[in-house]
Formats: structure tokens, sequence, C-alpha cells
């Protein structure tokens, strides 16, 4: 696989290993790759397997696995010859409304970029992302990366509460609420996708690694 | 035989809890659980069988009256003033609760969070595969929400009663963490400082997080440090923007951008929770492996 991960407790029933301090690519693919190991060769005494943008959290029962043991069993996954399964996941396309009253960064954001708006959305749309991580929120999902020309900074202020299917902008990302959350990313737009149910199970249809098209809703 | 609780009275943020929703941190959801674990099982000893889930009530109490059926209740967690009808009982402790009768839990002279158990179950829906509330994802216990006077609660009988050992939390003095994810990040002066001087808590506590004041001014100027998102567990002790250490419990984010510097063990957790605001703590550092035995003794 990549460079050697930063393998550390997080507290006493979780392991983190950690594939970069940075966001990156390389270190997002290396977690993905990482966790698809761990999913096809399962490590007796770890009960949960989460991946994060550059990160994966093992969180494991102690009376089965000791943090030297499981750290040494990670090594072994980690360098192990393994036929690599396909990365890619399941493909999703968004339908999403850009702007008005339910994109209220909109304007703001096309011109920080000093594109139109219609530019800056078909911009948006050109990529197909992928899934970098769920978290933050119950299916809350991080998509990348954008081209770098597209990269604006979050906002300077948190708004205290936005909607459910709010479609958020920062980073060279695009990220989906799929419950009603505070942030400091642009609002671009709402898609009437709720990727969290809790009636359903499992209860979030997108996952790491799975690819997504964004388009504009007619 | 079942029966049927209303609340008469209710503190804010008092929730339905059981173990907690574990295996979801994939789909952005926390476990929740108790804020005093140890707390939450002892008042199920106290009956010697109860039910998965209970009720976690805050520093003002409760009151709960049986309207219909009867049923038996345990109570624990820090040291509060129950009276059942004019009755003065036991802290903590269990009494039969019949058709009529009103069990009164008032504030005490220690603890934040108390724990009602039953030998039946709650009948609230499991939402993925747990009764425990999370309020910041608004699932589970009743309709997602706090308790508040007037809810309803019928209880029916319990499918699975296996009685948890008695964990109380014992210990005083420092709260002891293993160094965090990022506490490389800090200073090692600032890190030297941590553990030296006194914090205290503060009012502005919930199932998320416990805000800490900082009276030396230890993570003064510490701020505008920008960390990839990445996995929090409950106890991490984190650093937000204007440099105020916040401790994160069992409804925290699944994720977190701040600067983590340690996380609380397990042993002493439980202890953390339930230290009133104003309350003087401080920290010391311990071994993963000094973490694994304390915890490990109190589990006996």
């Amino acid at each position: 696989m990549v460079d050697t991960p930063l393998v550390l407790p997080l507290g006493e029933d979780a392991m983190l290993v950690r594939f970069g301090a940075t966001l990156s690519q390389d270190a997002n693919l290396a977690a993905l790759r990482f966790t698809r190991r761990l999913d096809a060769r399962p490590i007796t005494g770890v009960v949960e397997v989460v991946p994060n943008l550059v990160s994966v959290l093992l969180r494991y029962d102690r009376h089965q696995i000791g943090f030297q043991r499981l750290a040494g069993e990670v090594g072994l996954l980690l360098t192990a010859r393994m036929d690599e399964t396909d990365l890619a996941g399941r493909e999703h396309r968004v339908q999403v409304s850009f702007g008005g009253e339910t994109g209220p960064d909109l304007d703001e954001v096309a011109e920080r970029l000093s594109l139109s708006v219609e530019a800056f959305v078909a911009a948006h749309n050109a990529s197909r992302l992928r899934v970098l991580a769920t978290g933050f929120a119950p299916g809350f999902v991080y998509c990348g990366f954008h081209p770098e020309a597209l990269h604006v900074p979050r906002r300077r202020e948190v708004r205290p509460h936005i909607p459910a299917g709010s479609v958020l902008f920062a980073a060279g990302q695009t990220a989906i609420a799929a419950t009603d959350i505070p942030t400091g990313w642009h609002v671009i737009g709402r898609t009437q996708l709720r990727n969290f149910d809790p009636l359903r199970e499992p209860p979030t249809l997108i996952e790491a690694g799975d690819g997504i098209v964004f388009e504009a809703e007619r | 035989m079942s029966a049927r609780l209303v609340i008469r009275r209710a503190g804010p943020l008092t929730t339905i809890q059981d173990e907690g929703r574990f295996g979801m941190l994939r789909h952005g959801v926390s476990a929740s659980g108790p804020m005093d674990r140890g707390a939450f099982a002892s008042a199920a000893h106290t009956l010697g069988r109860a039910g998965p889930a209970g009720i976690e009530f805050t520093s003002t109490g409760i009151e709960v009256e049986v309207v219909a059926g009867q049923c038996s209740t345990g109570f624990a967690g820090g040291a509060f003033a129950a009276r059942l009808g004019g009755r003065q009982v036991e802290w903590p402790g269990a009494v039969p609760l019949h058709e009529g009768e009103v069990l009164a839990i008032n504030p005490g002279r220690a603890g934040n969070f108390g724990y009602l158990r039953f030998d039946k179950t709650i009948d609230v829906p499991p939402v993925l595969g747990s009764r425990a509330t999370n309020l910041r994802a608004g699932i589970g216990g009743l309709e997602g929400r706090a308790l508040r006077a007037g809810d309803s609660l019928e209880l029916i009988e319990s499918e699975d009663a296996d009685p948890d050992g008695s964990r109380v939390s014992t210990g005083a003095g420092a709260i002891r963490f293993i160094w965090g994810l990022h506490a490389e990040v800090f200073p090692p002066a600032v890190r030297e400082r941590f553990l030296s001087e006194n914090f205290r808590i503060t009012a502005r506590m919930d199932r998320m997080g416990v805000w800490l004041d900082d009276p030396g001014g230890v993570f003064r100027g510490a701020s505008g440090l920008s960390l990839v998102s990445d996995a929090v567990v409950a106890g991490d002790i984190q650093i937000v923007g204007d440099g105020t250490p916040v401790v994160l419990m069992r409804d925290h984010q699944p994720t977190g951008g701040y600067p983590r510097i340690g996380t609380i063990i397990a042993a002493d957790l439980d202890r953390f929770a339930q230290m009133r605001p104003g309350t003087h703590v401080r920290f010391e550092s311990v071994s993963l492996a000094h973490a694994r035995s304390l915890t490990a003794e109190r589990s006996v």
C-alpha cells in the first residue's frame, strides 16, 4: 500500500490508522483501500470499522484483542499481498436545485471565482466526484475533489441551522447535509435526496468510495 | 403484567437510554448511551433484574406516577433525595411502585445524572438496534426527543433482563486521560501546564459536551489550528476555536476538526460526567496499559 501510516490509540477501545495529517487524494484513497481490506479480511475482536477522510477507526473488544496485538494484525494487513478489489463503489446521480432561497451563497461563490452563475454550476457538475467519507452528522457526506480552480475557503461565519438536503461547497469539496445542521460551508443548493433514514437498514444510501455526479434540477 | 408510567415533572435533557447504539459510526451516528454508565448499571443491580432501557434524569430530578398496573424501579447515580408517597427512601435503592403511587426524586448533594431502571422494558421501538435517545440525531427514545411532563410510557414484560454488575464510579482527585490524536500539535510547555493547572466545570454541559473554564489560560492563543476532520470518541478533550477546552460526551459528533489533546479513560469518564458546574478539575496522564488495568479493576 502507501507509506507507513500512523497507528495510535483513541481512548481504550479504539485504534486510529491515519494515512496523512492533511487531506489529499492519496491519503483518502489509502484509507478507503485499507477499509476494503478490513471488510474483506476481518480481524477477530474488531467490532467496528469506520473510514474517515484520511484515516480508519477500528473499535475493538478489549476482552478479545489488545492494542499491541491489533497493531500487529493491522501491520500485516497493510503489507499483505492482496488482489485489490475494485475501489469504486456505486454510482449516484444527485439532482440539485442550485441558488435561490435554498442556495443563498451561490452568487457569492460564483463571483469569488469570477464566473457567471451558469458557468460555475456547469463547472461544479462537470467532474465525477468520489464520496471521501461520511462524518460530522448522520448521513453527511464529503464529496471531492473539484479542480484547484474551483477552490474557495469556508465562510467566515457559521450558520447555526441549515435544513436537511442542503448542498454545501468549500475547500474543493461538495457536501450533502442529510439532517438539519450548523455549517460554515457555502450553501449553494438543495437536493431532495436524504442520505439518512433511521427506519431504513442500512440507514444511509451513499457511502465512502461511491461515485457522485451532480446535476441541475430542471 | 404491564404498567403505565406518567412523567409528572422532568428536568431538561431527561432521556431514555440503554447501553448504546453501537456500530453506526459509518453512517455518522454516535453511540449515545448513559452519561454515567456505572450508575446506569448500578440502578439495574439494585433490582437484580432490569429491562434494557432506563430513564436518565438531570440535576433537578424527576417525578413519575404509575397510573396503571405495577412495577419495580431501581435508582442510582449521584446523590439525589427520593420520596415515595410522603416517605423518604434510601439512595441508591429500589422500590415497588403500585398503581397511583408517585416517586419523587429531588435534587441532592451531588451529581448531574441519575437513573431509573425498571423490572420491565420501556415500550419504545428500538431504532437502529437501540432505544437510546440521540438528541443530536433526533432518534431513539420517545420520538427522538427529551422526556417532559405529561409523557406517558408503557412498561411491558422484559424480553432480556441480564443484570449488569454494579460499577459505581469511585475515586477522587485528578481525572486521568491518555494523550490524544493531536497532542503533538500543542507545544511541550502547553502540555506541561495542562497537567499542572486547575480547570473548572461550567454550566454549559449537555449530552454532547462539557465546556471547561481555563482560568490559567493554558490554551489561550492555541486557537486557529486547522486540522483535517477525524474520528471522535467519548471522553475526547478538544480545544475549540477560542481556546476553550470541551470534553466530548455520549452524543458527540462522529468526527470533528478541532485538535484533541487527550481522551479521558473509561474508569474516570463517569465520575467526570457527575462533576457539577463550579467543580475544579485537574488532569493526569496515564498510559494505555495503565488505563486498561484501572478499567478492569472497576468491572469486577
